[in-house]
């Protein structure tokens, strides 16, 4: 066995462990950066593969969405700092039916598939020639996939933030009263004659 | 690469670290000494002596911390510094990793040490940490945008993207005159993400110490050299990136990489002891309004510098 098989075998039980891990976990930051510790290992296969860029490309994009995934997640939920137990699954019956039915499928295309034998031609530029797809023939598709994607993340963000967790966000953030119309439940009111006190 | 070259390479990027993150410390001593006029016993041993006494120390406890990423996050800092020390060229024939993709690497290895940050900061579950947290990836992200425009305009001249290409694209003229905004930008990159004098928002006094405010023992020391070693990587890389590398007259390849690395540590050192402080929000509002089309201007500029 060559040092390019152990090391995809060392990765590829890397990605599916840490997969796996994603679901087991009971926070939400936990399970993003199990899930960016499965994507890096993938990164890793890709470099295997010489898709050189893609997979240096993977680890930037994976670090930065992960991040930012975690980082919303805690923002839009009840658990501030995302270290409380919580229940990462739902539904999961249907998930579990999914989940077999896709890796079989995936399974069935890898075990009975029939792949091409291609060698890579001598002196071809992985980059170079990914670049020029990338920016040649397929620019039209990329950039409408990318400017669509940007203008769905905003979307997304003002029609859920509008909305805030007390109410409209444009009347600022009140939290519910512990009685009906009364005071909100952690502001106290501020007492205003507070150093009027101290001179008696 | 034969076995020969790979114990080369793998022991001269060790070495580089162990010296270099010793050198940074060194000389934040000694420049700290002199601007305070504090003198202190002997400034080469004081490193040593800190390093020494955080080794011994005992290790602080907070309660429910995620202990695992406790201690995972200043390791892999410092291995996210080693990967981008290994990219740095020593000679024309000497390169610890030359991938193809050298540049997008380093561009990689700025947003996982983001994430390794905040885990940092976030596993405590400790108050101060936390908010040191959420401040840098609020930052960081801010950061980052800026230094991948410069490095894409330091690939454009050299029509590569590995940084040995970028190198010896720098025989006759070096990206610093080529690029003027280049460089400037990219220090400021450095400080941030080694968060490091006036951008050290996260381990900051407002916050108490920040993310760094529940850590001792050997933790702390790690964090401490992973901050230090990031420094230097980011030395190196600008080194390579605008200084011509390993390029010079006279002496060797790796003499002058050196030389020309330590030269960066010590301006960023006394810029970082110089800088006053700013405050974190309005340091957000100059990274977008400022320095992103700043960024945007050096990349214009040298891309028509290729065109031409």
């Amino acid at each position: 066995m060559s040092a390019v098989d152990i090391t995809f075998y060392i990765n590829a039980a890397i990605a599916i462990y840490a997969g796996w891990r994603v679901f087991v976990t009971d926070s939400m930051v936990r399970a993003s950066f199990f899930l960016l510790i499965s994507f890096l290992a993938v990164g890793v296969i890709m470099l295997l593969l010489a898709a050189v860029y893609l997979g240096v490309a993977l680890f930037f994009m994976m670090a930065v969405e992960m991040m930012v995934m975690a980082l919303f997640m805690v923002m839009f939920m009840m658990n501030p700092a995302g270290l409380n137990p919580m229940k990462m699954v739902h539904q999961e019956k249907v998930a579990i039916g999914v989940g077999v039915v896709a890796f079989a499928a995936l399974s069935a295309v890898a075990v009975f598939g029939q792949f091409p034998s291609r060698p890579i031609p001598e002196g071809l530029q992985p980059v170079v020639s990914l670049g020029h797809e990338l920016l040649g023939d397929s620019m039209l598709v990329f950039e409408s996939a990318g400017v669509t994607l940007l203008a769905t993340m905003i979307a997304v963000v003002m029609l859920t933030s509008h909305r805030g967790r007390y109410g409209d966000a444009n009347h600022g953030s009140r939290p519910p009263g512990l009685e009906p119309g009364g005071d909100p439940a952690d502001m106290p009111a501020e007492a205003e004659d507070e150093g009027h006190h101290h001179h008696h | 690469m034969t076995n020969t070259l790979l114990v080369a390479s793998v022991g001269a990027v060790l070495l580089a670290m162990l010296f270099g993150i010793y050198c940074v410390a060194a000389l934040d001593c000694a420049v700290e000494a002199r601007i305070t006029g504090r003198h202190r016993s002997n400034t080469l041993l004081a490193p040593l002596k800190s390093a020494a006494r955080l080794w011994y120390a005992p290790h602080n406890q907070t309660e429910t911390p995620d202990m695992p990423a406790w201690r995972l996050a200043p390791i892999l800092y410092l291995m996210l510094a080693a990967m981008g020390l290994a990219l740095v060229p020593w000679s024309r024939g000497f390169v610890p990793v030359d991938l193809t993709t050298g540049i997008v690497f380093w561009g990689a290895i700025e947003p996982l040490a983001t994430v390794l940050i905040f885990l940092k900061g976030w596993a405590p579950n400790a108050h101060f940490p936390l908010l040191g947290a959420y401040r840098y990836v609020a930052l960081g992200l801010s950061y980052i945008l800026v230094s991948m425009f410069v490095l894409i305009g330091v690939a454009l001249p050299a029509e590569s993207l590995q940084v040995s290409a970028v190198v010896d694209a720098q025989a006759e003229m070096w990206n610093v005159i080529r690029q003027p905004l280049g460089l400037p930008l990219f220090l400021i990159v450095g400080l941030g993400v080694s968060f490091w004098g006036p951008l050290n928002f996260i381990d900051a006094d407002d916050l108490h110490g920040g993310a760094a405010s529940e850590d001792s023992g050997r933790i702390r020391l790690l964090w401490k050299m992973g901050r230090a070693a990031m420094l230097l990587s980011f030395s190196a890389i600008a080194a390579s990136a605008f200084l011509g590398g390993w390029q010079g007259p006279w002496l060797p390849g790796p003499v002058w990489l050196v030389l020309k690395t330590l030269t960066i540590v010590l301006v960023l050192v006394v810029l970082g002891h110089r800088l006053p402080r700013l405050a974190p929000e309005r340091f957000v509002t100059i990274a977008w309004v400022v320095l992103l089309p700043l960024a945007f201007l050096d990349l214009a500029w040298a891309g028509v510098e290729a065109l031409l």
